[in-house]
């Protein structure tokens, strides 16, 4: 009796976040051989980039590990890690898919992750991972936890291949696993059934730092985002979780938080970003835990905590926690000379305008569709709706508008982590009806 | 390139050294400024329209429906005046039935507005002439430290100004520093003069331009550059009334943009009529080396 | 106590429909210049507020807030995340007030300047004759007769006359 694999059609997942290794999971475990492409040189997604998740404040790579860890030894799942899908053709449960697996320099079978090449390299990048509020070398793990945990060069940084110098990881090594003949793969993927979306988000001060002007964003250096503070909140972070202030490195003992910062607005996205509130209260509670002298301030327009045990979060955040929820969104944000953030809004309980001084302002910035996203709805031949994410419709919510592909997690809508893994399933559920069909 | 010139009222009647450098300005540049006869008040955005937006509508549209100048359009000295002018157009061209009722009223006195006159600032003139303007300056602006106040009316409404950044405007830094002279930044720069509240409640406005001077006085600019004549009453005629009042003595000499690049094509000061300012620059040009 | 006006709101509803997006967010308040400088006396959001729930009484009447202290500098339109015509909706009201509410005398006597003269500031003798030292070109600005008549066609000359009774 041939094995199921063997009879059926795969799986392609694009993404491999959370949603993206959720889906390939669920179809690995139903007996579907799934290849997975992740443009980045390790999977995890944001949820790898987060301190703790809402609301029950779990710490958010130790629940995400095991699954990374089941995922890379399942033997129904193959991961093209640094890879892009270049082309497809043929229509759903008859795929052909183009993958493009970009060189890394590092052979991956040899590369036991022990660090030396990148105690040696010489030159300092800024890191994507942590927001480049830090520095990593041109040789690099993409994160502390990342899997693969094999080194990746990065072409456009490193001396070898910008000015035909150095090469002295190659020198360090002592497993010889730098090649810096690698080339490109290019890997053809035939008898795949479906294909699954599941790229993520990426945020809006990433693609237009203008709608965050008024909030010196980038002026101010007591002004960040709030996944730039998560970075800061987070002990593998470029902080250690030991907040300080970027103007004097003083630990601030008065937080604002901003809600709607480039959301709900017509002159920036429209729509609501729908997590922010409730990482906003995860936010200033776990700083609350790592200082107790802290005071947090939550300006809104609404609070949005429709989840099961989200509004019992926000009393606590307020009773236990020391937030103060002041309905008002924030017009502007001005400093003093010491580079305090200054606050000026009205108290709608007494109509008063008040100014409110604070040692830093974390901005709740708005979810937008990822990188690359128009080209790759070009490529699939999906459509995207009015606000460039997947589109769907409202009562089939994981298919798009091809038939054979399915999307879920971020790249659908904004949306939070449970969420994200209950569409995975439901579109892997899908996908392997696709397959299973013939 | 010519353009139809609108004065306004407050330039020519009150002000009208502004009037002589800006002129001055435009013949060095060799763009041609017809004369039009027969242009009444704008009306004012911050006091006829606040009282009867109807009118405002009818004799802005008389205002626009005599210049005859195809695509150049008018060019006004006045931010006030350009608001008003493209805020006629904008809402006139926006809504059809609008026109129509001005239109009816306009018949009366014998005239029709078809909506197509442009509008341009003198500042939009200069910017978009960027390269002439640098050609021209024969003695560049050395020792000038500008701080530019670029007023509400010249950025905002964005929706019909449809000119500058409204909150991070650009283009008066460029002409500053095309003439030689230093722009720097300072706190509440896109902030309000105060003027339009002087109608309404005197301490107010005074307060208003105090807060820019405070901002001013401590970015170490020493002058400042202007483009709008409301603006130009309140940082000239208030600095000596807050002066009056209280112990701070605020003596920041006051230029309009056009005087600062009249400066910098050689004219003489005295040409310029700069002696009729309240705040009389010729003391800081003289410390700056400016003048001898 | 406050009553509701509905034709007031719908008359302003019908001038500029902009009015029923706002969701009170107070991002106007919190930018507003005049807000902060009289410690929120003064408050956009309040007169859109009172806009929205028709509150005739409270703008023409009272005049509280006072929207002649408005300095049109238009922050708020354009801070307003949902795109509230807020200066454009002021002078909708402060229209209002001029036809059947008290309006502070700088705007009835510009009105009357212009009436009179076609211009808002006449030309004086001290003026002209500065023009002429400064090299400037006479202005021949808009017929006083073209202009009273415009003004009596739109209304205006009715409104700013019976003022000055």
């Amino acid at each position: 009796m041939k094995k199921l694999e063997e009879i059926l059609k795969g799986a392609l997942i694009i993404g491999g976040g959370i949603a993206g290794i959720q889906a390939a999971l669920d179809l690995a475990n139903m007996g579907i051989h799934v290849d997975v492409v992740e443009k980045k040189p390790c999977i995890g997604g944001r949820m790898a980039q987060l301190d703790k998740t809402f609301p029950t404040n779990d710490c958010s790579i130790c629940i995400l590990a095991p699954k990374l860890s089941e995922f890379y030894r399942h033997p129904n799942i193959t991961l093209y890690s640094y890879a892009e899908v270049q082309k497809i053709g043929g229509t759903a449960n008859n795929f052909t898919v183009d993958v493009l697996k970009k060189a890394r320099y590092v052979k991956e079978d040899e590369c036991i992750n022990c660090g030396l090449c990148v105690e040696k390299c010489p030159m300092r990048v800024e890191d994507e991972f942590d927001r480049e509020l830090r520095k990593r070398r041109a040789i690099y793990l993409y994160y502390l936890q990342g899997v693969p945990a094999v080194m990746t060069i990065d072409k456009d940084k490193c001396l070898w291949f910008t000015k035909n110098a150095c090469r002295i990881c190659e020198k360090t090594c002592e497993r010889n696993a730098i090649d810096f003949e690698q080339v490109d793969q290019k890997v053809k993927l035939e008898n795949v059934g479906s294909i699954i979306v599941a790229t993520g988000y990426n945020l809006i001060e990433d693609i237009e730092k203008e709608a965050l002007f008024n909030y010196g964003y980038g002026k101010f250096r007591n002004v960040v985002s709030a996944l730039e503070f998560e970075r800061l909140e987070c002990a593998s972070g470029p902080q250690e979780g030991h907040i300080k202030r970027f103007s004097d490195e003083k630990t601030p003992k008065k937080i604002a938080f901003l809600q709607c910062i480039g959301s709900r607005s017509d002159r920036a996205e429209k729509y609501c970003s729908s997590i922010c509130c409730m990482y906003t209260t995860k936010e200033a509670i776990i700083a609350h835990e790592h200082d107790d002298e802290l005071q947090s301030y939550v300006f809104y327009i609404d609070m949005r905590a429709g989840g099961k045990g989200f509004q019992s979060f926000l009393r606590r955040g307020a009773s236990e926690y020391n937030i103060s929820y002041i309905k008002s969104k924030i017009a502007q944000i001005t400093v003093d000379e010491q580079e305090n953030p200054i606050i000026v809004y009205e108290d709608l309980e007494n109509r008063q305008i008040k100014q409110l001084k604070v040692d830093m302002v974390v901005l709740a910035t708005c979810i937008v569709p990822p990188q690359g996203i128009e080209k790759l709805a070009d490529v699939l031949g999906i459509e995207l709706n009015d606000f460039n994410f997947v589109k769907t419709q409202p009562f089939i919510p994981v298919e798009t508008t091809k038939n054979g592909i399915f999307t879920c997690g971020c790249v659908h809508e904004p949306m939070d982590i449970p969420r994200s893994v209950a569409e995975a399933s439901g579109a892997a559920a899908k996908a392997a009806e696709v397959i299973k069909r013939g | 390139m010519e353009y139809d010139l609108f004065l306004g009222c407050v330039i020519p009647a009150r002000l009208p050294f502004l009037e002589a450098s800006s002129r001055k300005v435009f013949e060095t540049l060799g763009i041609k400024l017809n004369d039009v006869e027969g242009f009444s008040c704008c009306p004012d955005p911050t006091g006829i329209e606040q009282i009867d937006h109807n009118t405002w509508l009818t004799m802005g549209a008389r205002n626009l429906s005599l210049s005859k100048n195809g695509n150049g359009g008018i060019l006004s000295f006045c931010s006030g005046c350009v608001e008003t002018l493209k805020g006629v157009n904008f809402s006139l061209n926006k809504d059809p039935s609008l026109m129509e009722d001005v239109n009816k009223h306009l018949k009366k006195v014998g005239k029709n507005y078809d909506g197509k006159t442009n509008v341009k600032h003198f500042a939009q003139v200069l910017y978009e002439n960027l390269d002439l303007v640098k050609k021209k300056v024969s003695k560049p602006l050395e020792g000038f430290k500008v701080a530019v106040h670029y007023g509400c009316h010249y950025l905002r409404p964005s929706e019909f100004i449809q000119w500058d950044d409204p909150f991070n405007p650009y283009t008066i830094d460029e002409i500053v520093k095309a003439l030689g002279a230093e722009s720097l930044d300072y706190d509440n720069k896109i902030e309000c003069c105060g003027n339009p509240v002087e109608k309404s409640d005197k301490d107010l406005s005074l307060m208003m331009i105090e807060n820019k001077l405070k901002a001013i006085q401590c970015s170490g600019a020493n002058c400042v550059a202007l483009v709008c004549p409301a603006c130009y009453q309140q940082f000239d005629f208030n600095q000596r009334e807050l002066s009056k009042k209280e112990d701070a003595n605020y003596e920041i000499p006051i230029f309009y943009l056009s005087e600062l690049a009249a400066l910098a094509f050689g004219y003489d000061p005295e040409d310029l009529g700069l002696n009729f300012h309240r705040i009389k620059p010729q003391e800081f040009l003289e410390n700056i080396n400016f003048i001898k | 106590m406050s009553v509701i006006n509905f034709e007031f709101r719908n008359e302003v509803l019908k001038h500029n429909a902009s009015l029923s997006y706002c969701y009170q967010c107070s991002t106007c308040s919190g930018g507003c210049p005049i807000a902060l400088l009289t410690e929120g006396k003064y408050n956009p959001r309040l007169i859109i507020e009172e806009a929205i729930l028709g509150l005739q009484d409270k703008l023409i009447e009272m005049q509280d807030p006072n929207l002649w202290l408005c300095s049109t500098c238009q922050k708020c339109v354009e801070l307003c995340p949902q795109k509230v015509e807020l200066t454009e909706i002021f002078t909708l009201i402060k229209n209002r007030c001029f036809e059947e509410g008290e309006v502070p005398s700088g705007f009835v006597s510009q009105g009357k300047a212009v009436l009179d003269n076609g211009v808002a500031i006449p030309f004086s003798n001290a003026i002209l004759a500065r023009r002429k030292k400064l090299g400037l070109p006479e202005i021949k600005t808009a017929s006083v007769d073209e202009i009273k008549t415009l003004l009596k066609v739109t209304n205006f000359e009715y409104h700013i006359t019976r003022r000055g009774e």
